[in-house]
Order: C-alpha cells, then structure tokens, then sequence
C-alpha cells in the first residue's frame, strides 16, 4: 500500500487530535432480567358478539399459570349479559370463561378483569442442583406429543441430530436453543402468533413463523430429545424496562399482544425459560430493525433468553389440543386468543375488528 | 449447524419419479439465499417436482366448502383432479392459489378440476382470505385435519393428482408453480 503524503499528513493530524476526543466506548447493550420485585397488572378482555343471527358463545382464557418464583394467577371477575360459567381443562388446568347467549340477544357482551402479580425470573445455571422434582405424571406430559408437536418422524431425526455429542441435559438445551435461534427467521407475514405445526415446518423447510412456530419447534426438538418442556401461552402487558421496543407492549391496548414462550426442565435447574422466537423477534423488529445476528442488541438478548425473562408479561396456561366444551368448531391447538362460535360457526379469533374484543392492561399498586 | 430438510420418513410417499418425462415438469432449483442476519431464507429451497405418489389409496371424502355447499370426491370423475391442501396462514399458499386459478383457466372443465381443502381453520377466515385472492375451483374445510390426516398431510401446501379413477399418480409436497405445466402435460405423464 501506498500513501499519500498530504493523506499521511491528515491521518497523522488525526492520530495527535485523539487523545482530545472523548472516548467511544463499545456499542452495549442490556437485557439482564432478575428478580426483582412482584408487579401487578389488570387484565381487562372485552367481548361483543353483534347480531350473531342466533345462539352464540364464546370462550375467554383467563390466567391459569401459578409458579411461585415468577408469576400468580389472581383472581377473576365477569360480567355478562349471557349466562358466563368459570371452567377448566382437565389435562392442563387452563381457565377460561365460557358464556352463551340465546337467540333473543341482539349484541352479546362480556367483560373479563383478570390480576396477575408477575416479576422477572433468572436462573443461575452455574449452580446446579436445588431443582423440585417433576412429578412422573407431569415428566409424561411434557415429553409427549401433541397434534401439531409429534415427538417421532421428522422432529425426531431433526432433535437427534442437534443433540448430537451433547453429553448433559444442559448441553442439549443449549443446543437446540442455538440451533432454533439461527436456523429460523421471525416471519412478519404469519397471521396472529402461528400455529405451531413443526412438522410441517421441518418437512417443507419453511422454518419461518412467529412464537407459537418458533417456541413450538424448540418445545418438539426437547421433547424428542427426552426433555421435558412446555410452550406458555400469554399475552405482554407492559413494556420493557430494558428499552426494548420489539419485547414490550406498545400501549395499554394490548389486544394484539399475545405471546408465547417456552420452559425446558432439567434436572438441576427445574424449569428454565426459554425464548428463541423473541430473539428472532428481536432481530426483525428491534430499531432500527433487520438486526445482524451479532449486534449486540441481540447478542444481549440471546444470552438472557436462555435461563430468564422479564415479567412485562401475562401467562395464561400450558394448553395444546383443548376441547371447548360445547363448541361445534375444532380442537384448539392453544387458548390465547378469545374464541366464539355463532350460528354461522366459528368466529376469527385472529380478527378482533370483526370479532370485536379488546383487551387492555394496566399496572396496579396492591 | 445448518442443514438441509431431512427424510420425512414416510418411505414409498417419497420416491420420486426418475422418468425423463417428468423432468419437464420439475422446476429448478432456486438460488440459494440467506437472510441478512444469517438465516436461512425461503428462497433457499429444495428442487419442487412432481412425484410419482405410491402412498396409500386416498381416503374418499366428502367435506363443506365455504359457501356451504358440499362435495364429495367421489362426484369429481375428470382426467385428471388435483386435490389441493392449504391454510391462509401459510404464505407460499398465497402464491400458489393464483397459478392453480390459471391452470383452470386454461384447461378444459371436463379434463381437470381442482379441489382446493382448508385445513383447521374457521370457515369466516377462509371466506374473508378468498375474498381478496378469488379462485375459480371449490374450497372445502377440513375442520378437524380428519382428510387431512387421511392423506398423510404432514406439510402445507401439499397437493396430489389423481387420474379419472382416482388412482394415485403425483404429488407435491410444497408449493409449485402451476404456470408451467397444462392439462395435457398432466395428462401426458399420468397416462404413462
């Protein structure tokens, strides 16, 4: 290479200036959630089902996540002009609100409040060994397949050969942690949260989606490689504390929120949080958006999703594959969003325009 | 550690045809092409073709469309019935519907019909999604995957030809570009 005198000159002008310039420190960033303190929020979902032409119902989840570290359900209250009954599903223990309005209701409406008290949750996976035992019936659960989470096939030979060599339960964690956050790619395109068929993701390659796709991959990966874990179904109420807009709620109206992340549980740790879809949500969406894999933004983010999250958010349940009672529509694949049936079938629980609910939040002093 | 799709594991679903004859039904490759952060995109993807299906005998069905009216594949007796499944949440769907509509467009009604199955998605959904992507062939609603679990959908979209019998002839099991292929095309490799 050759220099130019008067180039060399200013490059050497330059260099002299630097010890009077302030110092440029590194580009950082913070995501580092820790326990911290219980924040409580209220939920509130409302719900009008217009000229339904006939009998209608609808199904509303309310909070049904109780862990002691991280997030209580409170209580619930309705009000209703239908007749509104408080219910469960057996296998998972989800709540919802199930209300029904004869064909003399011309504008059917309920409204559901819900308080939930969460706080950030971090475990320390240097220091093994204090985790609650999973019980036989729950380690049957988390490692069994769903309708769209099938352990065997595809998924099997995927998780089999990301785990590859991994000699712990961590290791393969880890693994197919890593292995979700860079071989999917947050979809912007996929209607409401996804659906969560990993099957046909990994038999057409489109390994694209929103939450429910991405966590749904890394719950089926862990499962296949003998793991227990569980999605968790929410919604966000609040933003983040660590400035992360993508992370966050927007504003009170949180009707299109909803959120789902993830747990694997090993042995010594119990159940971890885990959360692959919000660091591609992270890279897509975090200002000033398309993200390299390596910004530090989401180098932050990735090494906290695995082990923590922040409490700016609202679980509903663990549920797959429920069955509303009396509905003549399918089997849900997951209860987060609100759903209703009228004469003409099942309503778009992806299209709170039409289907007309709203769901806001708000934090309160208890 | 990226890698490439693998086996489904559904054995004979998944021969491909070597003939020579289907080679001009198969499209190339597309170029390999990653996501500025490092993903991989899905422009990165595997050669589509259209492949001889040896899987088991297609369950006869008879399901709803969207506008309520029912169809029976039993009533469907052209040359050749593309049976089509998709869900409006996948979006090479939202391509494919399109270059089925010209295929049908361009084919005699007696010698092909498309079927086009929803699959486990509300009715008023599929209604509002067709409202803005018109097709000119049924959509039926597969409520609870039951035909779709029949067939041994494991992907979306998939879609498989049959001839006037209903004997299995080819299959896809991604989206494919209609527009490069006509009825007697079709025609041409199932009558092989």
């Amino acid at each position: 290479m050759t220099m130019h005198r008067r180039h060399f000159i200013t490059a050497g002008a330059a260099l002299s200036a630097l010890p009077l310039l302030p110092r440029v420190a590194p580009a950082q960033a913070t995501f580092a959630p820790k326990p911290s303190g219980w924040r409580s929020f209220q939920v509130v979902t409302r719900l009008e089902i217009a000229n339904a032409g006939g009998k209608a119902q609808a199904w509303i989840p309310i909070p049904s996540v109780n862990e002691a570290d991280w997030f209580k359900s409170n209580d619930s209250k309705w009000t209703s002009n239908g007749k509104a009954s408080l219910k469960r599903d057996p296998k998972y223990n989800a709540s919802f609100v199930h209300v029904e309005w004869d064909e003399t209701h011309k504008a059917g409406t309920i409204e559901v409040t819900s308080n939930v008290s969460a706080q950030d949750r971090a475990i320390d996976l240097s220091k093994p060994g204090k985790a609650q035992a999973l019980s036989d019936a729950d380690r049957k659960l988390y490692t069994s397949a769903t309708a769209l989470i099938p352990t065997d096939g595809i998924v099997k030979a995927t998780s089999d050969k990301i785990v590859a060599g991994a000699k712990t339960d961590i290791e393969k964690a880890q693994k197919i942690y890593d292995w979700v956050v860079e071989n999917t790619y947050r979809n912007a395109k996929t209607r409401g949260c996804g659906i969560g068929d990993i099957a046909a993701m990994l038999t057409s390659g489109s390994l694209n989606g929103k939450c429910a796709d991405l966590n749904a991959l890394y719950v089926g990966l862990a499962r296949a490689a003998g793991l227990p874990a569980r999605d968790v179904y929410g919604i966000r109420v609040m933003p983040s504390k660590f400035g992360y807009k993508s992370l966050g709620a927007g504003s009170e109206n949180i009707t299109k929120a909803q959120h789902c992340r993830a747990e694997v549980y090993l042995n010594d740790f119990g159940w971890v949080p885990v959360d692959p879809a919000d660091v591609r949500k992270v890279i897509l969406e975090e200002p000033p958006a398309n993200l390299q894999i390596n910004d530090p933004k989401v180098v932050a983010a990735r090494k906290a999703l695995f082990g923590s999250w922040e409490g700016n958010w609202l679980a509903y349940n663990f549920a797959h594959d429920i069955n509303l009672p009396g509905a003549k529509g399918p089997t849900l694949e997951f209860l987060m969003y609100p759903q209703a049936e009228t004469v003409a079938g099942r309503l778009d629980c992806l299209d709170p325009d039409t289907f007309r609910y709203s769901i806001t939040a708000k934090e309160v002093n208890v | 550690m990226p890698f490439r799709r693998a086996p489904a594991g559904r054995g004979v679903f998944h021969r491909f045809l070597a003939a020579a004859a289907l080679v001009s039904l198969a499209l190339g490759a597309s170029a390999a092409h990653a996501t500025p952060e490092g993903a991989r995109h899905d422009n990165d993807k595997p050669r589509r073709v259209l492949a001889a299906w040896h899987g088991a005998t297609p369950q006869p069905f008879q399901l709803n469309g969207i506008d309520n009216a029912s169809l029976s594949l039993a009533d469907v007796r052209t040359d050749i019935v593309i049976v089509h499944f998709f869900a409006t949440w996948c979006e090479p769907c939202r391509d494919e519907l399109p270059s089925l509509r010209r295929l049908v467009e361009r084919s005699d009604p007696a010698q092909l019909r498309v079927i086009s199955i929803s699959v486990a998605e509300p009715a008023v959904r599929v209604r509002r999604f067709i409202e803005k992507l018109p097709v000119n062939f049924p959509i039926l609603l597969d409520d609870d995957r039951a035909v779709s679990k029949s067939w041994n959908v494991s992907a979306l979209p998939t879609t498989f030809i049959l001839d006037r019998n209903h004997n299995r002839r080819l299959f896809v099991e991604r989206d494919y570009d209609w527009d490069q292929v006509d009825a007697r095309q079709l025609l041409g490799s199932i009558d092989r």
